[in-house]
């Protein structure tokens, strides 16, 4: 069988090509890069009418914080809403696939989506990949069967849980939710102890930082608060800035001025039949 | 790092499970720790899983790979059950357990017990340890605290118990397991299935039997702070 | 050493008002030894599209013959270009594929969306985005990219403030890396013109 010439676009999969160089490279010392992972904490309960999910907004690659706000309550379906830690690229990479098969599910069904589906599908990639895709996550949503939290672990195991923490933060938020948790929470008690949850891992966890992002699933809808709180606002900014005197020394300029945009005006009624 | 709690290791059921036959039916019993390395990530799991309405298991070592393998055999039972007409036998299920154990045994890190109750052959109670085998027993133990329950079942386990005293063995033997099993704790969950039906019970953490050198339970660790003569923080 | 430090490479993107600058440095090393003073970290896209890659040099340029590729056959089918949000999903797809043996490459995506609109975008080296509104950096001098910009970095400045900026930004971080450096190529891109200016920087 020959080989196509043109690379095509591949239908999907990962792709193992690079492993032997890769594998050749870091025996002879070099190493290969750390990736961005989201040192994390992410929080999830269940309240009197429906579940919070809580994040913070660090993301960090080894000591660097490479992004103070970033999101990582990701979307599943308009009643599910799922946490991620662990690698950056594979939580995002894991939520949006599942959330685009739930989708699909949905076009074929002519249903809203459940919670156990959502979860299944997860749990079913991870474990596939036996840990390899190190993903956590805290899985949340409100369906026809009611309220549902889930924790998934990467290597596939999943817990059903009144109330959850997962990530570096976890054993600080943890401790907020052990000693403080109830049955029958209202909305605001339970935004309350998720932030107060998140802002202990945010003070207590290096890996943690920044704003706290909350999440509000109920019967009736969901309510995203993005940058609940800041409990760590930027201190340090000069009020003037830095402004430079223009004498970066400057050895060649080129200049490309761009095409106007054509505005294309539909004629008439030429389109019209 | 010295105190490496190692939260990226497999999340894993460092276990107490257990299963009796009596007269009658089957009582099954499990502790509720979900431990990842040192921490205890879900202190009141449900171990016992249902297979069938008459087939239940409990699950130990690593729980994604008992979760998949329980999923699996519930959807195999499922449509076992519609093909045939009747209710699956509890033989059939530790034997498709046995078959993805086995095939699987290079793969999969777990240890079950299968119990329940069919009009056939009444209570009965499968082990199937790591390797794939099948084993019917009487009674059968598992998970990181069945160590030291070997002997206490040796002499305890009698031949026609009744259902009652059968369960009080499950509850006792598994909170002796965690007096002293580490990777066991939290609360008792028991199942008792026979001719009548399932009855799903919970004894609560503070609720069991005390053991040598155990202490009361306490509401919160400043009760104990306080009740101590000396400061802490004056030592 | 890690493969990132092979070639060495400092990159930079900064949002202005209604534009955007990318900059790099110019030099290619293998390990410390300098092979190259007028290596290509940039290349266009688009008339309003830039991208960016550092770390190892030759899977850069594989990837940038890829998305170039993936590009081309977009603007066939679609006759039209791409917009910079669409194509940083493109980037992060196929870093992703390569998840368990990646390109050691991060890239600086930075474009002008619709209603010139600025966009930029950096990923790992698994395809992880990071959407920034001011500024993203990578590559060897990253660390102190990320301070620099950190304290010069002002919103909504004017191009030839911008360009001052993350000329600025660039030529003092790059000065306390030792694998980049020697000039630097900035790209300053407006919804008119598109000027691309080549600094003098330290040749030591």
């Amino acid at each position: 069988m020959s080989k196509s010439v043109v690379e095509m676009p591949p239908k999907g999969g990962f792709s193992f090509d690079l492993c032997k160089r890769n594998e050749m490279l870091s025996k002879k010392g070099v190493n290969p890069p750390s990736f961005r992972k989201t040192g994390t904490t992410i929080v999830g309960l269940i309240f009197q009418d429906g579940v919070i999910l809580g994040a913070d907004t660090r993301a960090t690659e080894g000591p660097i914080v490479c992004d103070k706000n970033c999101e990582k309550i990701h979307y599943m379906a308009p009643n599910i809403y799922c946490c991620g830690a662990g690698t950056a690229a594979d939580t995002e990479a894991v939520t949006d696939m599942v959330s685009s098969q739930l989708q699909l599910h949905r076009y074929h069904t002519g249903r809203e989506s459940r919670v156990v589906t959502a979860l299944t599908l997860l749990k079913r990639h991870l474990f596939n990949y036996q840990g390899y895709v190190s993903a956590a996550l805290v899985l949340g949503g409100v369906d026809v069967t009611g309220p549902h939290l889930h924790t998934i672990y990467p290597h596939g195991s999943t817990d059903t849980l009144p109330f959850a923490t997962m990530g570096s933060g976890s054993l600080a938020a943890m401790a907020v939710f052990e000693s403080k948790y109830r049955e029958g929470l209202t909305r605001d008690e339970g935004i309350a102890l998720v932030t107060e949850a998140i802002c202990s891992g945010i003070f207590n966890d290096l890996g943690s930082g920044s704003n706290v992002d909350v999440c509000v699933i109920t019967k009736a809808g969901k309510e995203y608060l993005r940058n609940h709180l800041q409990p760590n606002p930027r201190t340090y900014t000069s009020s003037k800035g830095y402004s430079f005197p223009k004498k970066t020394e400057v050895l060649l300029t080129k200049i490309t001025p761009l095409k106007e945009k054509v505005e294309i005006i539909e004629g008439g009624d030429a389109m019209e039949e | 790092m010295d105190l490496n709690m190692n939260l990226n290791a497999p999340h894993s059921m460092g276990t107490t499970i257990i299963g009796v036959t009596y007269n009658g039916g089957v009582v099954l019993g499990a502790d509720s720790r979900t431990s990842t390395g040192m921490y205890v990530a879900n202190r009141a799991s449900d171990k016992i899983t249902q297979l069938t309405e008459n087939v239940y298991v409990c699950r130990s070592g690593s729980a994604a790979d008992s979760q998949i393998v329980s999923d699996y055999v519930r959807y195999f039972l499922h449509q076992h059950t519609i093909q045939l007409g009747q209710p699956a036998t509890v033989k059939v299920a530790a034997n498709l357990i046995r078959l993805l154990s086995y095939n699987n045994k290079n793969m999969l890190e777990t240890g079950l017990i299968v119990g329940g109750w069919d009009k056939y052959e009444g209570g009965k109670i499968y082990g199937i340890p790591l390797g794939g085998t099948l084993i019917e027993q009487p009674f059968a133990i598992g998970g990181s605290g069945s160590s030291y329950l070997y002997g206490f079942f040796d002499q305890a386990w009698k031949e026609g118990m009744t259902k009652d005293e059968a369960e009080q063995l499950v509850v006792k033997a598994v909170s002796l397991a965690i007096a002293r099993d580490g990777a066991s704790g939290g609360v008792v969950r028991t199942v008792i299935i026979n001719s009548e039906g399932v009855t799903r019970n919970f004894y609560p953490g503070d609720k069991l039997p005390l053991w040598h050198e155990e202490l009361e339970p306490q509401n919160s660790l400043l009760d104990i702070l306080n009740s101590s003569s000396p400061e802490p923080m004056n030592i | 050493m890690s493969i990132f430090e092979y070639n060495g490479s400092a990159l930079v993107a900064m949002v202005g008002k209604n534009c955007f600058a990318i900059a790099s440095d110019r030099r290619l090393g293998v390990q410390l030894q300098t092979i190259a003073t007028d290596f290509q970290r940039i290349s266009k896209i688009h008339d309003r599209l830039f991208l960016g890659l550092s770390g190892l040099a030759t899977d850069a340029q594989t990837l940038y013959q890829r998305l170039v590729f993936r590009h081309k056959l977009y603007q066939l089918r679609e006759e039209r270009d791409m917009k910079p949000e669409t194509f940083a999903n493109l980037v992060s797809a196929l870093l992703y594929e390569k998840r368990f043996g990646p390109y050691f490459c991060q890239p600086v995506i930075a474009g002008l969306g619709d209603e010139d609109k600025p966009f930029i975008c950096t990923m790992d080296s698994i395809g992880a985005k990071e959407l920034a509104k001011d500024f993203v950096v990578a590559g060897t001098a990253s660390e102190s990219l990320y301070g620099a910009c950190e304290s010069m970095f002002k919103e909504d400045m004017e191009p030839d403030e911008l360009f001052e900026t993350v000329s600025q930004a660039l030529l003092s971080s790059v000065d306390r890396d030792c694998l980049s450096g020697w000039g630097g190529h900035v790209y300053v891109v407006t919804p008119t013109e598109v000027k691309e200016r080549i600094l003098k920087g330290r040749m030591d």
